[in-house]
């Protein structure tokens, strides 16, 4: 691909497992655990959830220390830094398995609040598996960095506003930030991937 | 008349095309928003526009889509100078117009977002305020991917300006906005604005456009206007291009002005060429002003529900007349109960959702605009504003995402010249009862009559005969045997007139014994009779059988795939109610059957005591699951649901308890502190306490200190339970507890979330540190048994 081009990734949620240890951690059970009250949930989100990916591969530059320029951004930041590690490039990314499941979690919230737990866990679980699933196609057969997302480590979770600027994440994912910066819909997540070698 | 509603009923129109775009290739830099140059370039946004009218196009758009108070203290110097960009380009041109540019705040509405509804019409108006000064000749609200941001700009605007108003929103490859409207859904709300034109923008391309422009034809009675971008943006070499040439960009432009398409312009990435070629391949294609469209719509802001020959159910259960328990809860302020209904009877298949909350002791008009907010932030079924108050009205549907049905107008001077006014600026379908100073007419024909005068009446207002429903009032036959014959005819004779019908169908059996058989019975010949919608219960299976049974019978439920649907799902019940024989109300509890729970419970009280059912059945077998999970042999799901089917059971036990009995010295306030928004601890938490019996005040997220301390002091509530879940919001914590053992060091605190441990607490004061739900309870039962 050519450097900067947005590319989109679809799937459904049977394309995209949900990993046992998210869940686990998640529902606060041991890994693997399943009971009906769970397939129930799986079930409901099954039918709401759109997965949805937009990401680039960018050039960065690490020439000053402790800075990360991607070029439309300029992240201050030791432990990106650290963790981007002479990379050249990087992946940039916003996910989300969309707005429809917020709908789904407040109505929950009304209705059943074990069902609301349960499915808000189980969401989780499968939107952190869908940036694995992902970050898996970005990759194909490159080194990648452990992904990296504004709100970690000495990064400002402000740096979601010109990623998401960046990615159309608006026009194309439905994501739009708050004033305190979170993201709608809450299932979101945008992250940093340095690319290690070619 | 503005000359451009009389220009564009005989001829197309054509807007400009792209700005940012065009900006870039003239020296704008990356990432600069182009509003700035209304005052640091001005000359080179005048030779964009010109270059665009140049291009052959009518309308300009002023460089003001990003200017709001919010971005810019000086919005209103930004927004006067590019309207004098506009108005320099257009001098000595002739049949030129300026459209004000309005886009989004780039802020998401409640209850998605942070952004109040009055918030965002007040910083659309400022900028209309600013743009009316300076002489606009229309607005242009753009580029809107949300109904209820494009509901609040064009109240704006109509509230601002005396200009026409036209509206476009961006339609994803799905064909919906990003908040869920499709196009029916905006055509109902924008039309109902009373905006003068509307269509879509931007999105992925005129292709993608070309997919749902047939929607448009079918609903729209005013012009569309089609602005699409020119494809997908992508960067290449570090300029944004886009995917669609202009020659292939104008020849879409020719399927959409051939499929009715009546504006015609461009979004990013089309440049003056584009216009070009489209006006001169669109030119002499024969134009058509649309025609009106006698569509019955309401909406909501997913989807449009169109009243016409397929049966309308609308849930008639969220109306205190005859329901304490929502008396109760709407007294209470408890929001649930409410929400609750709507829920189930969404579930049970009704299309829209009547509301009615009117009762002596409350404000009315606040509850109702409370309860539509908090419905449409769990629901997508269109609502029925139900009130005899003018301005509950008014208050409701201004805030109602979408168009609602609103019950009701009747014949009387009175009722008219009030509810008119209202429905004409925000636009509804209404339901129209045949009643005028004189009551209710014996006779059908002087219901149809008075439906007459209605109808002419509300012509003079605009309101069209597709958005009157009118009901000509069945009355029961108990005390008028003459009743169902005669609404029938009611019926019959107002359907000739060409406008719509509804019945509130239970009133027919009021007062008889078995009311469902007299009342299914009549919904039936009532829909023989050409009734299309009936306020009634949707959980009254009789009423059900007869709707799927009449859709079945009258070729509406192709292949009776609905009916067999319908048939299939009733039959289960009966299967479900075989309960194996060993089941009890304790098992129930510990496996979360949470369904089975109430039968159990009924059961059982038809030979124990309220207090031996929750002493020898609910509380043990709360107590053993609750055990398991601290042994960690079970899981916070399975606690969770096992809480929740305890607090089923505790209902059935509770309807049996006489009131002075009812024990309410056990309970709780609870509350994320302010600042934090993550309620699912505190709501874990909540269901546990009344699964155990304790009554919880449950104050919800970003709760302030202070109501807090105000509603722990009016209930006397001694114990207080705080929830935080961001290290951010501890100090909110720390604070609260200051208050509350300021106001009285009796007071008990009780601290739990993500973020903290038992040192944590302890350093800011708490009572106790919950480090998961099941510990608080325990907690709770020990403060009150005396043993803290």
């Amino acid at each position: 691909m050519n450097s900067g081009d947005i590319r989109i990734i679809e799937a459904t949620y049977d394309e995209v497992a949900v990993n046992p240890c998210e869940l686990a951690l998640r529902l606060h059970t041991e890994r693997g655990y399943v009971d009906e009250h769970i397939l129930r949930c799986m079930d409901m989100l099954r039918r709401t959830a759109h997965y949805k990916c937009v990401y680039i591969r960018t050039d960065v530059d690490l020439s000053r220390n402790g800075q990360c320029d991607f070029g439309f951004m300029n992240i201050h930041s030791k432990h990106l830094y650290t963790n981007l590690n002479q990379c050249r490039q990087a992946f940039v990314m916003a996910l989300t398995i969309g707005r429809d499941v917020d709908r789904l979690l407040q109505r929950l919230n009304i209705t059943s609040q074990a069902d609301h737990f349960i499915a808000d866990g189980i969401a989780s679980a499968a939107i952190e598996s869908f940036c694995d699933y992902a970050s898996d196609i970005m990759k194909a057969d490159l080194n990648c960095a452990p992904r990296f997302s504004p709100g970690y480590g000495d990064v400002s979770i402000e740096y979601q506003k010109p990623l998401l600027e960046r990615l159309h994440a608006a026009r194309l994912l439905g994501i739009t930030l708050n004033q305190a910066y979170f993201m709608t819909p809450s299932k979101s997540i945008t992250a940093i991937m340095g690319i290690q070698n070619e | 008349m503005n000359k451009i509603t009389d220009l564009m009923k005989s001829k197309r129109l054509y807007f400009d095309g792209g700005t940012g775009t065009v900006l870039q290739k003239m020296g704008l830099p990356s990432g600069q928003p182009p509003e700035l140059w209304n005052l640091m370039e001005p000359q080179k946004i005048i030779s964009l526009h010109k270059a665009y009218l140049d291009a052959g196009c009518n309308i300009i758009k002023t460089n003001t889509f990003g200017i709001n108070r919010d971005k810019y203290p000086n919005y209103r110097e930004l927004i006067r100078a590019g309207i004098d960009c506009a108005k320099k380009a257009v001098e000595n041109r002739s049949e030129k117009f300026i459209a004000f540019d309005m886009g989004p705040t780039g802020r998401l509405l409640e209850p998605l977002g942070d952004l109040p509804f009055e918030e965002a019409v007040s910083l659309f108006a400022d900028n209309v305020r600013a743009a009316s000064e300076c002489g606009i000749d229309l607005i242009l609200i753009e580029t809107m991917n949300d109904s209820y941001e494009t509901k609040a700009a064009v109240l704006a605007a109509k509230e601002n300006a005396d200009v026409p108003v036209f509206v476009t929103n961006v339609y994803d490859a799905d064909g919906k906005l990003m908040t869920g409207a499709d196009p029916a859904a905006m055509i109902a709300v924008l039309e109902g604005l009373k905006v003068d034109a509307l269509g879509m923008n931007c999105s992925l391309g005129p292709d993608i456009m070309l997919n749902i422009i047939g929607e448009f034809r079918k609903y729209a009675s005013v012009p569309v206007i089609v602005n699409p971008n020119a494809g997908l943006p992508e960067i290449r070499d570090g300029e944004t291009v886009f995917n669609i040439d202009e020659d292939d960009f104008s020849d879409y432009m020719v399927s959409l002005a051939q499929q009715g398409a009546s504006i015609l312009g461009g979004c990013c990435g089309t440049t003056p060429d584009y216009i070009a070629k489209t006006i001169a391949k669109t030119r002499s294609i024969p134009y058509e002003y649309p025609t009106a469209k006698p569509v019955t719509m309401v909406s909501s802001y997913t989807h449009a529900v169109i009243i016409d020959d397929d049966p309308i159910l609308i849930g008639e259960r969220i109306n205190p007349t005859g329901k304490p328990k929502l008396k109760e809860a709407l007294k209470n302020g408890d929001m649930n109960y409410l929400l609750n209904e709507a829920v189930r009877q969404t579930d049970a298949g009704v299309h829209i959702l009547d509301v009615n909350v009117g009762l002596p002791e409350i404000n009315e008009t606040e509850m109702m605009v409370q309860s539509v907010s908090a419905i449409q932030a769990i629901s997508d079924t269109p609502l029925q504003i139900d009130s005899t108050n003018f301005d509950t009205l008014a208050a409701a549907m201004r805030v109602y995402n979408g168009k609602p049905l609103v019950n009701s107008v009747n014949g009387t001077e009175e009722s008219m010249i009030h509810v008119f006014p209202i429905v004409q600026k925000y636009g509804g379908a209404l339901i129209a009862l045949t009643i005028d100073e004189k009551g209710i007419p014996d006779s059908a024909q002087e219901r149809a009559e008075i439906a007459k005068k209605i109808i002419v009446r509300a012509a003079e207002y605009g309101i069209s005969k597709k958005d009157i429903i009118v009901d000509p009032l069945a009355l029961t036959i108990s005390s008028n045997p003459e009743s169902a014959r005669v609404t029938l005819e009611a019926v019959r004779l107002i359907r000739a007139l060409g406008v719509k019908t509804s019945l509130g169908i239970s009133n027919i059996s009021f007062g008889l014994p078995q009311r469902n058989l007299i009342t299914s019975t009549f919904y039936a010949n009532a829909l023989q009779n050409g009734l299309n919608c009936a306020i009634m219960n949707p959980f009254a299976a009789e009423m059900m059988n007869t709707y799927y049974a009449y859709r079945a019978l009258n070729q509406l439920d192709n292949g009776c795939v609905d009916y067999i649907r319908y048939a299939s799902a009733s039959e289960q019940p009966a299967a479900a109610a075989s309960q194996p024989k060993t089941e009890t109300l304790h098992t129930c509890i510990v496996k979360g059957l949470k369904d089975r729970a109430a039968a159990q419970t009924i059961s059982l009280l038809e030979t124990s005591e309220p207090i031996d059912v929750i002493n020898h059945h609910i509380i043990p077998a709360l107590n053993e699951i609750g055990t398991a999970f601290e042994q960690k042999k079970a899981y916070l799901p399975q606690l969770l649901m096992s809480a929740e089917t305890a607090s089923v059971a505790f209902e059935e036990v509770k309807k049996k308890i006489p009131v002075e009995q009812k024990d309410s010295s056990k309970a709780i306030v609870l509350a994320t502190v302010k600042g934090d928004i993550h309620d699912i601890g505190k709501n874990i938490v909540k269901v546990l306490m009344e699964s155990y019996g304790f009554t919880v005040y449950d104050l919800g997220r970003d709760v302030a200190p202070e109501t807090i301390r105000d509603c722990a002091l009016e209930h006397n509530c001694m114990l207080v339970g705080l929830s935080a879940l961001m290290t951010t919001t501890v100090p909110s914590m720390e604070e609260t507890i200051r208050l509350l053992h300021e106001t009285d060091p009796a007071i008990k605190t009780l601290v739990g979330g993500a973020v903290l441990n038992q040192e944590y607490a302890d350093m800011i004061g708490a009572d106790f540190y919950g480090a998961d739900a099941m510990d608080s309870v325990r907690f709770a039962e020990r403060y009150y048994s005396g043993r803290t």
